[in-house]
């Protein structure tokens, strides 16, 4: 089976940030992509970069959308494009997603990881003063 | 099995690009490797990053490490000298 592909749709540069930040940590990811959406893009000048990402990655095991809002353009652009078993998407996109499914392995399914990019980034956000005992001062 | 302990050295702690490192290293053993942070009670696979990060551990951080494979000893050595040479940051 092959490794389900990413893309990252975002306003602005986001998407780009996201994913160079990922890459220094993990290394190249050649099966995930960014799409930047400018504030004044064209929709269907939006709509076809999408299609171009999705295509580019895809190679027969899904691609997951990972954009960065709920409601955004991004989200609803990349939502024109939701098949089954071939295209999921995931919104509210950090580094701690990308990261996982930068790492994930060959035998998870697309909805499977969907399932597991959307825990990862609920699980990894964290108030941090409630973890860690301040730092005393020296 | 094996048990090792190791402190976190490097003055960044285990951040995400020393984390990056052990996950690589830890990656290319097939044993199992646990880490346990016992003054919080976390634990850590080895092999994740993001499990790992989850350790938050900074720099004077103890870890308990515990291996089960067929390569446990030379994971166990490889990843303690790791974390003896703060992952090349010192």
């Amino acid at each position: 089976m092959n490794k389900v592909g990413g893309v990252i749709v975002s306003h602005g540069q986001v998407a780009t940030e996201l994913l160079a930040a990922a890459e220094a940590v993990v290394g190249e990811l050649s099966h995930i992509v960014a799409v930047s959406i400018g504030w004044h893009d064209d929709v269907e000048l939006a709509k076809g970069e999408i299609q171009r990402a999705i295509e580019q990655v895809s190679e027969g095991s899904g691609v997951l959308v990972m954009t960065d809002m709920f409601g955004g353009t991004p989200t609803n652009i990349s939502a024109m494009f939701l098949k089954k078993n071939e295209v999921e998407i995931v919104t509210g996109v950090n580094l701690p997603m990308v990261i996982k499914l930068a790492s994930h392995n060959k035998e998870t399914t697309l909805s499977e990881l969907a399932e597991l990019v959307e825990h990862q980034g609920k699980q990894a956000i964290y108030r941090t003063s409630s973890l860690l005992e301040p730092q005393s001062e020296k | 099995m094996v048990k090792g302990t190791v402190k976190v050295v490097n003055p960044l702690g285990l951040h995400a690009r020393a984390a990056a490192q052990l996950v690589k290293v830890a990656g290319s053993f097939s044993s199992t490797i646990l880490l346990h942070r016992s003054d919080s009670q976390l634990n850590a696979d080895a092999k994740s990053i993001l499990s790992v990060l989850s350790l938050a551990a900074p720099v004077g951080t103890v870890l308990e490490i515990y291996i089960e494979g067929n390569d446990e000893d030379e994971a166990l050595n490889r990843i303690s000298l790791l974390f003896k040479n703060g992952f090349g940051e010192l």
